[in-house]
């Protein structure tokens, strides 16, 4: 597999429950506006809550969020998040959402229940999205919560889906097997 | 290790023993479907990428049922890439035009789709699969993947389990306890949540044929069910055997199999249902809703396009007129029930009530790319959902019932309940 660094190490940026897509994430008009271009979304990202975001966010840094994060299958705001380096850590989030961050190639651990009572907006994280372990430097708090599953990490090692499709049409024509 | 249904075509299907709730899994599907909307962004995702050629084109079903009449320029455009596509791509069953029907009706109508089988779809509704008893998973935009390698990663759901006990009462269908049901669940009645998850159907199943069975997969799919499943009675088995194409293995789940929650719902008291504009779970008694003047109306869908609806409808419709006010739409869900309704003299009956006939697909049901309705119409139908534009105009009223209410309905001109016109019968 690609040489992948799992761990990522940065400042928490903590959210709430139920933080819509749309809205939320990124402006409604971006996603009906169907960009997908992460230059595009980037100077977007959380604009209606804390503008300016993309400017003091730094690769390494992690989204905590609470449940029913993104609620829904929109993808826009993941495909800025995985071009900035961020990390997504969240309490739930709809599985179809789930799939479009993975299909983004982001980082992203799922299903980590109470993570929002273990962290503030500014700590030291240090999170390992292959093994499943979130630290909280500036609390000395350490949780194992799902790491990313196995059969997916290739997808998210390789930028997503479309990269995914490349790596391997470039290894079925090595391979010989294209036709 | 014992496992839910799911669980088990799953296992089977990703040569493995077993699997649970949460594991990734490759499946080898059965088939691999994608409908007339999606084919050209696919085709243009992969001819970017260099990809000329399918996985398994032998198992790949392309069926033309959103925009089966081309009302506009870009839809004959699609249609005509669609077909270019088929052919580059070697699609051993393209089902185009006039030649198949619904994807999610006519392959368990027809017996491809059968019992224990699972297959990857693009679009959300191949829950529908669950009706006989096989398992379709929907893949969205990420269907590229799945032609070009022949699988994709899945996730291996949860399942609830739903017992339905006691007998519907006449004139009391599959779609309203459908509506009821998603109005139980959205209003916290039952302590589930239905996303990624796949409903399992348990109890008293056999008053339901293959048709209710597809009913009672539409609404679960509409509050976020990424499955439904029914597990299949004698009749169903008995369909499937008499109209295979292949052979097949039924799949049960195991008695001890582990659900993430388990409820039950009594369905003998049942009334008829009304789902109110914005959505499924805005069901309500019909007599809530009774009266309500309707301009338009259809019957298809997923949710009601297999031929025992449109036997429910011509029962109603026969020897009556569809009232002056009122355009009623038909769109059966295979060809082979439009030739059906001609042999059984029912297409008698819809022409001379006044119906409009429309090929096997989607009708209106898909974004109303036929039959929309006009700013401060109201409309009645079997769709699969009612929110707010699904029909055209925004500011359009748009109720669904099933379709005995909806024929009832577009009789009267206002919303009916089909009773009535059974207690005629009966009285006659």
């Amino acid at each position: 597999m690609t040489d992948v660094e799992w761990i990522l190490k940065g400042c928490c940026y903590k959210l709430g429950h139920d933080v819509p897509h749309a809205g939320g994430v990124v402006p409604n008009r971006i996603i009906v506006g169907r960009h997908f271009d992460p230059a595009d979304i980037i100077p977007h990202l959380f604009e209606e809550t804390d503008a300016g975001f993309h400017t003091r966010c730094q690769p390494g840094d992690i989204i905590v969020a609470g449940r029913n994060f993104g609620m829904g299958p929109k993808m826009n705001g993941y495909i800025a998040m995985q071009a900035l380096g961020l990390g997504l850590v969240c309490e739930s989030m709809p599985f179809l959402g789930y799939r479009a961050a993975v299909g983004c190639g982001l980082k992203v651990m799922n299903d980590c229940t109470n993570v929002l009572d273990i962290c503030d907006t500014g700590d030291q994280l240090e999170v390992d999205f292959r093994n499943g372990f979130f630290i909280n430097h500036t609390r000395d708090i350490r949780r194992e919560y799902p790491p990313i599953p196995d059969g997916l990490l290739e997808v998210v090692a390789l930028g997503g889906n479309t990269g995914w499709l490349k790596k391997w049409w470039s290894d079925q024509n090595s391979s010989g097997n294209a036709l | 290790m014992s496992m839910t249904a799911v669980e088990k075509v799953l296992a089977k299907k990703s040569g493995k023993n077993t699997v649970r709730a949460g594991d990734v899994i490759f499946p080898d599907p059965d088939y691999i479907m994608i409908h007339d909307g999606v084919v050209m962004n696919a085709k243009r995702e992969l001819d970017s990428l260099g990809i000329h050629r399918l996985a398994a084109p032998d198992k790949v079903m392309m069926v033309s049922d959103h925009d089966v009449i081309y009302g506009s320029a870009r839809a004959a455009e699609r249609g005509a890439f669609n077909r270019l596509a088929a052919k580059q791509w070697g699609v051993a069953q393209f089902y185009d035009v006039g030649r198949g029907g619904h994807g999610h009706i006519f392959p368990m109508e027809s017996g491809l789709l059968l019992p224990g089988m699972f297959y990857f779809d693009n679009d959300r509704h191949a829950t529908n699969a669950g009706a006989i008893g096989a398992f379709g998973f929907r893949m969205g935009a990420e269907i590229s993947r799945v032609l070009a390698t022949g699988t994709n990663w899945v996730q291996v759901p949860k399942s609830v389990k739903l017992t339905l006990k006691g007998r519907l009462k006449p004139g009391v269908y599959a779609r309203d306890v459908g509506f009821h049901l998603a109005m139980l669940i959205q209003k916290k009645k039952f302590d589930v949540d239905l996303d990624y998850r796949v409903l399992e159907y348990a109890g008293d199943l056999d008053q339901f044929s293959l048709a209710a069975r597809a009913a009672l997969c539409s609404s679960p799919t509409e509050i976020q069910a990424y499955g439904v499943f029914v597990p299949p009675s004698e009749a169903i088995l008995a369909y499937a055997r008499q109209h295979a194409q292949r052979p097949f293995t039924p799949v049960y789940a195991d008695a001890d199999a582990h659900y993430e929650g388990e409820f039950s719902l009594d369905v003998s008291r049942l009334e008829p249902q009304i789902a109110l504009p914005g959505g499924v779970q805005n069901a309500v008694n019909l007599s809530d809703a009774a009266g309500i003047a309707v301009n338009h109306a259809f019957v298809g869908s997923c949710g009601s396009g297999m031929w025992d609806d449109l036997v429910q409808v011509a029962t109603v419709l026969k020897g009556r007129r569809v009232a002056n006010s009122v355009r009623l739409f038909i769109a059966p869900g295979s060809e082979a029930s439009t030739h059906r309704l001609l042999r059984e003299g029912l297409m008698q009956v819809f022409i001379e009530a006044g119906a409009i006939m429309l090929p096997a697909g989607c009708g209106p049901c898909n974004d109303a790319v036929i039959g929309p309705l006009h700013s401060g119409e109201v409309s009645i139908s079997t769709a699969t959902n009612n929110p707010a534009g699904r029909f055209g105009a925004r500011d359009a009223k748009l109720y669904l019932g099933s379709p005995a209410t909806v024929a009832a309905s577009a009789v009267t001109g206002k919303i009916t309940d089909p009773r009535e016109f059974m207690v005629l019968e009966t009285a006659l």
